[in-house]
């Protein structure tokens, strides 16, 4: 027996035959190799069957010969199913409708859920969320990887250690933790001052203890700068020293400037295409044409398509071709050596405190050769070299030979 | 062409592999499922069709199958495919 499915999608129809002498046609139509399939017999001179819709106008000819009287009474299978989708195609519309408007808002952002946060930190995050386009109602693929807006948080929100961000379905998941600055302990154990650095002393100021060194003495890392003992000579008495005690110290810095250089850079002209990728086959959809850029790079952004939790084969993707240009950059001495020295102080800058004045500086050596600037600058910086140091028990006498260096440790 | 083909692979197969030689000899091949099925091959065409009563032209005499509720699965020129509750074949030789 053939396969009716194939029959079924070319189009099917069911045929009535009434008058005399049936079975005379119906072998006549089988032997014109028409396929017949599903006789049956209604009450004494009618039958019905069904025949392939390509046979309709094979079955013509026997039936004019014949003395029976033929009708199409049905129609079923692949063209006529199309037919009625098209005179029904409101159903057929709105049935894409509502597919598109599920995938849609599938992909949309529906919560933000923060956890660990403080209110404080929550509403910080939710701002910069809204900044960078993380909202309610938004389109996913308008909206950074979860990678760039967690890097993007922990960057802008000081108050965060780490954030995890996580796309479940359509929520954002913020799982924070908080950096949790200390509070300045208000009670202080007994301790003195040590310098930390070697360092001429510029400027004191002591709020409690005694003082050990005084301004324009020069100290060694770990000496006893203002003593946590105070009192008479016999019944000392342990007290918290604190206070500042700035100092002038050195640094020495090498930098190292080539007179030319090549740099890489973009030039501002990017051309953007976005495709539609099905399973590997990429369609493009917006930002046709070939870019004219002899240096490119290109970036890559895919946003996968999702209906509820699962995944479509389909991919939004934007490819963004950026043009690049090389920069030849030269300098003449006096330029690099300026250059030079702004690299340096930044250097400097980088390792210091942030309440550290540059006091001055020096070029202690300059040489070009190789096309290259080298310099080696002396900075004289002013800082607080105070540490503290907890006074342990049994070391009482310590404050009192001034000026011995590392008594306490 | 399906037909074609399988006639030319039945008579290859009748010469070389010495089959019975009903298919030579234009007999009736009937293939029978319980009561529901009937698969008639080698007729010579379809004399009378009620639901109650086939009867199907050969090469020699006449087949007449009785029972209740037939349809016709399938009619090709020598082969049929009978649907119902089957009762009796009988073999008419005038």
């Amino acid at each position: 027996m053939k396969n009716q499915w194939i029959s079924g999608l070319v189009g099917i129809v069911r045929v009535k035959v009434t008058g005399k002498g049936v079975e005379r046609f119906l072998n006549q139509l089988t032997r014109n190799e028409i396929l017949i399939w599903n006789v049956k017999r209604h009450g004494t001179e009618a039958i019905t069957f069904q025949i392939k819709l390509s046979d309709v106008k094979k079955v013509r000819g026997p039936a004019r010969q014949s003395e029976c009287k033929i009708r199409f009474i049905e129609r079923a299978g692949g063209p006529f199913f199309l037919q009625r989708l098209w005179t029904n195609s409101g159903f057929v519309l709105g049935g894409v409708a509502f597919f598109a408007l599920i995938l849609f808002l599938s992909n949309m952002v529906w919560g933000i859920e923060i956890k660990g946060a403080s209110p404080a930190t929550e509403y910080q995050i939710r701002k910069e969320l809204k900044e960078m386009g993380v909202k309610i109602g938004k389109p996913q693929f308008t909206i950074e990887n979860v990678d760039v807006i967690q890097r993007e948080l922990t960057d802008q929100v000081k108050a965060l250690t780490w954030v995890g961000v996580e796309l479940r379905g359509t929520t954002y998941h913020f799982q924070v933790v908080e950096k949790e600055e200390p509070e300045k302990p208000k009670i202080y154990d007994a301790q003195n001052l040590v310098a930390t650095k070697k360092a001429t002393i510029v400027k004191m100021f002591v709020e409690e203890g005694e003082k050990v060194v005084s301004i324009h003495d020069h100290v060694k890392p770990g000496q006893l700068l203002v003593s946590g003992l105070i009192g008479k000579e016999d019944e000392k008495q342990k007290v918290a020293a604190r206070g500042e005690i700035l100092g002038e110290t050195w640094y020495k810095s090498q930098v190292e400037l080539p007179l030319e250089s090549t740099f890489q850079v973009f030039s501002g002209e990017e051309k953007r295409k976005f495709y539609l990728d099905i399973s590997g086959a990429e369609i493009p959809i917006w930002g046709f044409g070939k870019h004219e850029f002899q240096e490119y790079e290109e970036e890559l952004n895919t946003h996968q398509l999702k209906i509820f939790k699962w995944k479509t084969p389909i991919a939004v993707t934007t490819k963004t071709i950026r043009e690049r240009e090389e920069v030849n950059r030269s300098y003449s001495e006096k330029e690099a050596v300026k250059r030079a020295m702004d690299l340096a102080r930044k250097d400097i800058k980088n390792q210091l405190p942030e309440d550290a004045i540059v006091k001055g500086e020096e070029i202690l050596h300059q040489s070009i050769n190789n096309g290259k600037v080298k310099l080696s600058i002396l900075f004289q910086i002013i800082e607080d070299i105070a540490k503290s140091q907890p006074i342990i028990q049994g070391d009482e006498n310590d404050g009192r030979n001034k000026n011995d260096g590392n008594s306490t440790s | 062409m399906a037909k074609k083909w399988s006639q030319l692979i039945r008579n290859w197969m009748t010469q070389k592999m010495e089959l019975p030689p009903d298919v030579m000899m234009d007999l009736p091949r009937i293939t029978m499922v319980g009561q529901i099925h009937i698969y008639i091959e080698n007729h010579r065409g379809l004399l009378a069709f009620s639901d109650r009563e086939v009867r199907l032209l050969l090469e020699q005499g006449q087949l007449l199958v009785k029972g209740k509720a037939f349809v016709i699965k399938m009619i090709l020129p020598e082969e049929i495919l009978l649907e119902g509750k089957i009762d009796q074949v009988i073999y008419i030789n005038e």
